[in-house]
């Protein structure tokens, strides 16, 4: 009794570096063209074990012009056609694009071309539209085989019952012997109980009625269990057919060739000899094709791959600075948060050697979102300091805060830089009636960075352009990094943040041998000097107005600015977290205590380093209640009187000690022997 | 860091693996970069993997053998794809493996740049590989065939009966 075939169809599976591959060829050679290009697939001439499915593959190689299946793979040959547009792509008539392919094949098997080479009954297409700006890739495969030709079966027995294991390791080696293209499509000859394997273009031609009866028309079977048969036998029934006419509506042999292991041999035990019935019918009837794949919902349509993770260099850099930080967290630091460090926004003011170092820290960090604030632009004695810039940079003279976040998303693009050119107005810089639309606006634009970021950076080279930011960040509670540089020394310093609540300044607790002081009374920049910060530029030469140090001294102080920063951002008070400092030289070893006083480590409010005896210091001060800057006096002035306030700083710093009532203070001081804060008197 | 496994060691020792694995049509062969006199040994597997929702996932895993310079020990690189080429994270690899929920991820994978191609891939640590390859250095006479079978189970692959002979 005849009985229906089953059939599988081939199940695509592409390899990431098919898309690779795509993608170039689109941009570097095919750009606009949408012409059929060539391509191989391949199966693993091993029957597969793990999975049931037969999978046919396509990676890089699939575009070379050779099939190398090292003896390894059966090659499928195929077309990917790659349209320009997402609508080309969904609107091409489906059934037009599989008839086309299939009369292309049916060409090939009346030209005698798919004799001398089998595999182009092996025919696959692949429709494509690549979506090359998100990495997405629209893909349907289509396998072509002529709906009308039906086969029937009337037997089906495995080969080892009829050939004994002698036979079929002969008829195994003969197989291998096959190059890989004859592998898709072969004959082999019963002779006297000797089995020949021949090429269809060797044999196919001499075959007669007569002689068919010892013949059997062998295929690479496809699919992995020994009950169906890879779809393609229709195109191989049809090429049959066609060359071997007296074959219509006779039963003929076949040979569905699986290649298996059982231990240590490898042979064709598994393979399996069907009897079947050939229809009468001409290929010129072959005018409908069916064979499009199904997508994974198992419907009818297109798949989509979104490679975006995989192929864009964006996003594999992007994945790779975060995998860097994600070691930290799997291996050394398990609570750390990086999420936090991630999503502070950083201001930072001054574009110079310390915010170059501290942006580039900052990237190391992984954090996103770095504003530059700056006044200057870019000199040739810049780039080898300030490592943001270059000498073309220089040339042009371009400004820091338009080149510094450019250049940092060169280093990396994932980061969300930007740059804001402004002159910041300072105290004692007094402010003309020119001038005084122009400073109201930068106060303005100031507040807003301000306001709009989490952690305020100090990195301008004067004292006084330090003063208005530092208010700033105070009343408006933010977390300010202050780092200033002397020839071979450093300070850097968290200041501490104005409180709700007016307590008294006092100790919290104490730790033996040490005091802490709470992140609300930690003084600021300010905070030791008895002076409001007055034009530092007059009267002074060029060595003193630039920051003269050594080169080194900028990348240390803006590595442990970030350092701090972040150090804050895992402490759960965040800026309110106390700090400690030595106050009995018994206290050799840290308390535990205050070691562990974040998952980093201890954070201290001020470190101060001396490059000439390589030593490094960790001071930490009160909240001065008469500060410049920082003490309430000030920020309830500013807060009642707000830009008036600031109009009268600008016009006389004197104005500041009058507000602190440091004037009278100060009265009784011989003013000769205040300097300004000077390193060396630290100790 | 001197293992006392050389280079040419390694070499020979994935010569003969991919000789034996011919035979056997398990899929093994030698790679090379362009401008590169390293080689590496690669193989694809395709299986499926179970969800924690009971769904299986088709992927295909592609190891790559390469010699790690700086560790002195073979390193096992795998990249995992779904069927459509999409690359599985480390996470989600992770999570598609029940059999190995009572390891640490972290202590067992990592991510790596592969020591010939400079490309990340997913790695076994090397930490672990220089841990579990020691021994081997003694008593196999192919270490990378030893070193293998005993770590190839974390990223499914199994090592046929035929290569043990080699060791």
């Amino acid at each position: 009794m005849a009985s229906k075939l089953s059939y599988v169809q081939a199940v695509s599976s592409v390899n990431p570096s098919f898309w690779n591959k795509l993608t170039e060829i689109k941009l570097n050679v095919d750009k606009l063209s949408e012409s059929p290009r060539p391509v191989w697939g391949y199966f693993t001439l091993l029957s597969k074990t793990t999975v049931n499915q037969p999978l046919i593959e396509l990676d890089s190689t699939s575009f070379n012009s050779d099939f190398n299946g090292q003896n390894m793979y059966v090659p499928f040959k195929g077309k990917v056609i790659n349209k320009n547009t997402v609508e080309d792509f969904k609107e091409c008539n489906k059934q037009d694009v599989i008839n086309t392919e299939g009369k292309c094949l049916c060409e090939n098997i009346v030209s005698g071309e798919a004799i001398k080479n089998p595999v182009l009954l092996n025919s696959f297409l692949l429709l494509t539209f690549a979506d090359l700006k998100k990495y997405h890739y629209y893909y349907w495969f289509s396998f072509p085989v002529p709906s009308g030709l039906v086969l029937e079966k009337f037997s089906a027995k495995i080969i080892s019952e009829e050939f004994n294991s002698d036979r079929l390791k002969q008829l195994y080696v003969a197989f291998q012997a096959l190059d890989a293209m004859n592998k898709t499509y072969f004959i082999i000859e019963n002779q006297n109980d000797k089995l020949l394997v021949h090429s269809l273009s060797s044999k196919l031609s001499e075959l007669t009625a007569e002689s068919t009866t010892d013949i059997y028309f062998a295929f690479f079977n496809i699919s992995m269990d020994n009950k169906s048969i890879g779809s393609q036998l229709r195109n191989y029934a049809a090429l049959i057919l066609h060359h071997c006419p007296f074959l219509k509506g006779k039963t003929q042999k076949f040979v569905a060739v699986s290649v298996t292991r059982h231990g240590s041999e490898v042979g064709l035990d598994t393979s399996v000899i069907y009897n079947l019935l050939l229809p009468d019918v001409s290929t010129d009837k072959f005018d409908s094709w069916v064979g499009w794949e199904k997508n994974e919902r198992d419907k009818m349509g297109p798949r989509v791959a979104n490679m975006k993770n995989t192929l864009d260099p964006k996003i594999i850099a992007e994945n790779s600075v975060y995998l860097n930080l994600k070691l930290m967290k799997w291996r050394i630091v398990p609570d750390i948060n990086l999420e936090v460090t991630e999503n502070a926004k950083c201001l930072l003011i001054g574009a110079g050697t310390l915010g170059c170092a501290v942006a580039r820290c900052l990237l190391g960090w992984g954090v996103r979102n770095i504003t530059f604030a700056d006044n200057g632009y870019v000199s040739h004695s810049n780039p080898v300091r300030q490592s943001l810039y270059t000498y073309e940079d220089a040339l042009s003279m371009k400004a820091k805060s338009e080149v510094a976040p450019k250049n940092l998303e060169k280093i990396f693009p994932g980061v969300n830089a930007k740059g804001v050119h402004i002159c910041i107005p300072m105290p004692g810089h007094s402010v003309g009636e020119s001038m005084l639309k122009q400073t109201v606006e930068a106060v303005q634009v100031l507040t807003d960075l301000i306001k709009d970021h989490d952690i305020i950076f100090l990195l301008t080279d004067s004292r006084e352009s330090r003063w208005l930011p530092t208010l700033l960040g105070c009343y408006h509670k933010k977390i300010v990094i202050n780092s200033a540089l002397g020839f071979d020394s450093y300070l850097v310093m968290r200041h501490g943040c104005s409180s709700d609540t007016s307590n008294n300044p006092e100790l919290v607790q104490d730790i033996e041998g040490y005091k802490i002081i709470d992140g609300d009374n930690l003084g600021c920049y300010f905070c030791n000097d008895v002076t409001a910060p007055g034009d530092s530029m007059k009267n002074r030469t060029l060595d003193q107005q630039c920051t003269v140090t050594r080169p080194g001294v900028a990348q240390i102080a803006g590595a442990l600015a970030v350092e701090l920063a972040v150090s804050i951002l895992q402490h759960e008070k965040r800026i309110k977290a106390p700090a400690f400092y030595k106050i009995s030289s018994k206290a050799e070893d840290l308390d535990p205590e205050i070691e562990n006083q974040c998952i980093l480590g201890l954070i201290p409010h001020s470190i101060r380093g001396f490059l000439s005896s390589f030593n490094q210091m960790l001071p930490a001060t009160m909240k001065y209640d008469k500060c410049v800057a920082c003490s309430d006096v000030i920020l309830n002035e500013y807060k009642e009187k707000g830009i008036d306030f600031l109009l009268k700083v600008f016009d006389s710093s004197k104005h500041l000690e009058d507000v602190t009532k440091l004037t009278e203070m100060l009265a009784d001081f011989d003013m000769d022997e205040i300097l300004e804060f000077s390193d060396e008197e630290i100790e | 860091m001197d293992t006392g496994f050389s280079y040419d060691n390694f070499e020979k020792c994935i010569t003969e693996i991919v000789n034996v694995s011919n035979k056997l049509l398990d899929g093994w062969k030698i790679e090379s970069k362009q401008d590169c006199d390293a080689k590496f040994m690669t193989k694809k597997h395709s299986t499926y993997l179970d969800g924690l929702d009971g769904s299986k996932t088709l992927v295909t895993f592609e190891y790559h053998v390469a010699y790690s310079l700086s560790y002195g020990v073979p390193v096992l690189c795998f990249n995992i794809w779904r069927q459509d080429g999409t690359m599985l994270t480390i996470e989600e690899y992770w999570s598609l493996n029940q059999s190995l929920k009572d390891s640490n991820m972290h202590d067992t994978l990592t991510q790596m740049d592969h020591p010939v191609l400079c490309r990340p891939f997913l790695t076994l640590h090397p930490c672990k590989t220089s841990e579990f390859f020691q021994p081997f250095l003694e008593n196999s006479k192919n270490p990378v065939v030893s070193w293998l079978s005993v770590v190839g189970s974390f990223v499914h692959l199994q090592l046929l009966e035929d290569y043990i002979k080699c060791c």
